[in-house]
């Protein structure tokens, strides 16, 4: 048996160098044998070793490894070396967490699944039931009566249509100003080299570090008297006041300083490094400048990360409600209105502001038809949500 | 001659066919035009002759569409050749522009930038400097007349100087803002490790490939939509203000019951009052830690995403479990990562509306006391910036850069 065991490797190990794997795997054979049966064996094994050594090596350790069972390992452990012992004990543990693993995990995200999906489940329950049973205890889940016209007495207290069309259009003109001046202003920081870069970038990441709330009313105050040089007060006896017109959300998208526009340079720039410079110089030697080069090789090459970063845009600017209520004091869009629904339904409903307490399931209704759209828009882009997002460069 | 030198596409020197692109790329940018300049310093360049041994001839690339630059030079190169077929040793040198490529490179990025360096001295660095400046000041708004009235020209916020005095009632008479600002860190200290932790574990299972994997990212990505919006808000309320339906039993489930016992089954229960109070909140607020880590598992996942397949195998190969494979491969290729994320979730945090210290300084600017909730703003501000600074530097000495 010893002799067996000593015998086994060491041949091997002349003929399958740096293969550890080798002497342990070829080892339970001979383990599972008594000891009588190994010395008859002893003869037949050391000549069938060197057939044995010409398979594949990858495809002998597979097939050696799959032989022996679990319970095999737990039935012949004590019999192992200590090599063996750590062998096995990690094809073990492998197979065991290879069954284990997928059920906890199965757990683990249905359950958090579950939790993110829990708001939206009470509120779509709340939504369809009276107000009357909120308070039920009998009701959970379905309600007893179902009622739509939360609904329609909601999409009528908040003007629904008009507010949507407002926040679409201030949205998605933002939007869009704000990604195509921050991918510009990212592709200068990626691929240019300028004096005080350095420093320039600095104040990107003091962009994204200082929050909104430090300089928001400085800058309300630039919108409320806006003024270019004096130019206005001179021609028309005052500034002008860009509170509650789209243009106090325009110009700071247009001049990369919109919602979360550091955030986005940043992602740009990160994104712009990432590209080949060859793409550049090719379009170089083909004789188009910078900017040109700009829009017809980079732009289409970093055009789903250009999605993304749009869509990002569109949430934060969809779900902004901080900045907007400085600049709209009518309210005029889909979260101002829901930041005051209690006010506004129990207004439409009782035309006198109640308790908010009492018009849950109005505001439950008001709060899906908020999210709605968006929640439509991730549903067809979701593709590119979390795809893209990973081609965006952000891990870079 | 001059033909095959104009039409010459392999550049030889790359600063010469570069300078000869500035030409090509002129005209579309206005700040400096080397078209027009072109000329007059080709023509220099060709009467004034140098050894074309020290600098060979730029073997210039004009294409047929430039046409200002490329009548230039043509002009300029077959003045040489006939001065050359009369006999006279002419040599060329042409030096296209006096801008060299670097310095023109970066004209172009200034550029680039131009508009969000207008838009940030505009709407960042001056409303930064004069939220400072209130901060020092008593304000005053006054609408048109009463400014006329105070010998202003213009409607505006005024100040007058006051010795500090907004930082100094901050830290002496004011009764809540300290303890606001105490509360307001501790929460923020915990809950960004919990949510960084809980972030990469659900990346790291995201990661893997299971069925159902689009269905289960599409749902763990569903608060990035909703969570920064009024509606969580409003959920929120509701949940806490019934206190009769369902969302009560909900929270109570994880708040007492599970985790309680799930801790005294471990044997850890109040072995220390702080650290089963830091469990119970953290638990009782999965909800909250679930609806604000989206973001976070998905720069999580974005970063498991770069790490190569080969390290994957390497390690298989070499026997890796799955735990040495995570804290000896996964770990460190994420780790610049994790200080990303710990930055954004501190910031989040920080600046997230529901923050009793941004409540105050709200409520105070609502009230049109611009001066002290700007004190205050910026004094919560140098403290966590404090704070970043030092949390970037411990950090940094642990992550691992690839490049580096």
């Amino acid at each position: 048996m010893t002799d067996n065991n000593m015998e086994f490797p060491t041949q091997e190990n002349v003929n399958v160098a740096n293969q550890p794997a080798e002497d342990v795997t070829s080892a339970p054979q001979s383990e599972n044998m008594t000891a009588a049966e190994a010395m008859g064996d002893a003869a037949a094994a050391v000549a069938v070793a060197p057939i044995e050594t010409k398979k594949p090596k990858k495809e002998k350790k597979k097939k050696d490894d799959y032989r022996v069972s679990n319970f095999d390992i737990i039935k012949n452990y004590r019999h192992y070396s200590a090599k063996e012992k750590k062998h096995y004990r990690y094809i073990f543990w492998r197979r065991v967490s290879s069954w284990v693993w997928p059920f906890f995990r199965f757990i683990i995200v249905f359950g958090l699944s579950f939790v993110i999906l829990y708001p939206i489940l009470y509120m779509i329950s709340t939504a369809i039931r009276p107000q009357a049973e909120m308070n039920d205890p009998s009701v959970m889940w379905i309600p007893k009566t179902i009622r739509f016209e939360n609904f329609v007495e909601i999409w009528n207290a908040i003007d629904y249509p008009n507010t949507l069309w407002n926040t679409l259009v201030l949205n998605i003109v933002s939007s869009i100003l704000q990604v195509a001046t921050c991918a510009m202003t990212g592709y200068g920081f990626a691929r240019f080299k300028f004096k005080g870069k350095g420093i320039l970038f600095g104040i990107v990441i003091m962009q994204i570090i200082v929050p909104t709330q430090i300089i928001l009313i400085p800058q309300y105050m630039q919108f409320r008297y806006f003024d270019v040089f004096g130019i206005f007060n001179a021609l028309l006896g005052d500034s002008i006041s860009l509170v509650d017109t789209n243009w106090a959300m325009y110009i700071p998208a247009f001049f990369c300083n919109g919602i979360r526009a550091g955030l986005f340079i940043y992602l740009f720039r990160q994104f712009f490094r990432g590209l080949p410079k060859e793409l550049e110089d090719a379009a170089y030697l083909d004789g188009c400048g910078p900017f040109k080069t700009f829009i017809s090789v980079m732009v289409p090459n970093a055009a789903s990360s250009f999605l993304t970063v749009f869509i990002f845009s569109i949430v934060w600017y969809w779900n902004d409600y901080y900045v907007s209520s400085m600049y709209f004091t009518q309210g005029n869009t889909i979260s101002l209105k829901i930041d005051s629904i209690a006010t506004l339904i129990s207004m439409y409903l009782y035309n006198e502001v109640r308790n908010a307490s009492d018009f849950l399931v109005w505001m439950e209704a008001g709060c899906l038809l908020a999210i709605a759209p968006i929640v439509i828009m991730y549903v067809f882009l979701q593709k590119y949500f979390t795809e893209g997002i990973e081609r965006a460069g952000l891990a870079n | 001659m001059s033909d095959e030198r104009n039409f010459d596409l392999a550049g030889e020197a790359e600063v010469n066919t570069e300078a000869a692109e500035e030409v090509v790329t002129a005209p579309a940018e206005a700040e400096a035009a080397p078209a027009a300049e072109a000329a007059p310093v080709a023509e220099a360049a060709a009467e004034t002759p140098v050894e074309e041994t020290a600098e060979p001839a730029a073997p210039v690339r004009v294409s047929a569409h430039n046409t200002a630059a490329a009548a230039a030079f043509n002009a300029a190169n077959e003045e040489v050749d006939v001065r050359r077929k009369n006999g006279e040793k002419v040599q060329r040198k042409i030096k296209t522009t006096k801008i060299s490529y670097e310095r023109k490179k970066s004209l172009y990025g200034y550029g680039f930038i131009a508009l969000w360096a207008i838009g940030t001295v505009w709407l960042f660095l001056i409303p930064v400097i004069t939220s400072l400046w209130y901060s020092l000041s008593d304000t005053f708004l006054y609408a048109k007349q009463d400014a006329l009235m105070h010998g202003m020209t213009t409607a505006g916020i005024y100040t007058e100087w006051n010795d500090f005095g907004n930082y100094i009632k901050a830290f002496t008479s004011d009764t809540t803002f300290l303890p606001n600002l105490g509360t307001a860190l501790a929460d923020i200290g915990p809950k960004a490790v919990v949510i960084l932790i809980f972030s990469l574990f659900i990346a790291v299972i995201l990661n893997q490939k299971f069925r159902g994997r689009t269905l289960a990212r599409s749902i763990f990505f569903l608060p990035v939509l909703i969570a920064t919006g009024p509606v969580i808000s409003v959920i929120n309320g509701d949940m806490a203000s019934q206190g009769v339906s369902e969302a009560s039993q909900f929270s109570t489930l994880f708040k007492t019951d599970l985790v309680t016992e799930l801790m005294e089954f471990i044997g850890i229960y109040n072995i220390n009052q702080t650290f089963t109070d830091v469990i119970k909140d953290i638990t009782s607020d999965v909800l909250n830690l679930v609806w604000n880590s989206g973001i976070q598992i998905l720069i999580f996942l974005s970063a498991l995403q770069t790490i190569p397949p080969s390290a994957k195998e390497a390690a298989s190969m070499e026997g890796a479990t799955a735990w040495e494979f995570f804290w000896k491969i996964t770990f460190p290729y994420i780790s610049p990562m994790i200080l990303s994320n710990l930055v954004y979730t501190i910031i989040d945090a920080f600046v997230s509306t529901d923050n009793v210290v941004m409540e105050q300084v709200l409520g105070l600017s609502r009230d049109w006391e611009y001066g002290y909730s700007a004190a205050l703003a910026w004094i919560y501000f140098a403290i966590i910036a404090a704070c970043l600074g030092v949390i970037t530097v411990i950090v940094n000495r642990f992550v691992f850069y690839e490049n580096d």
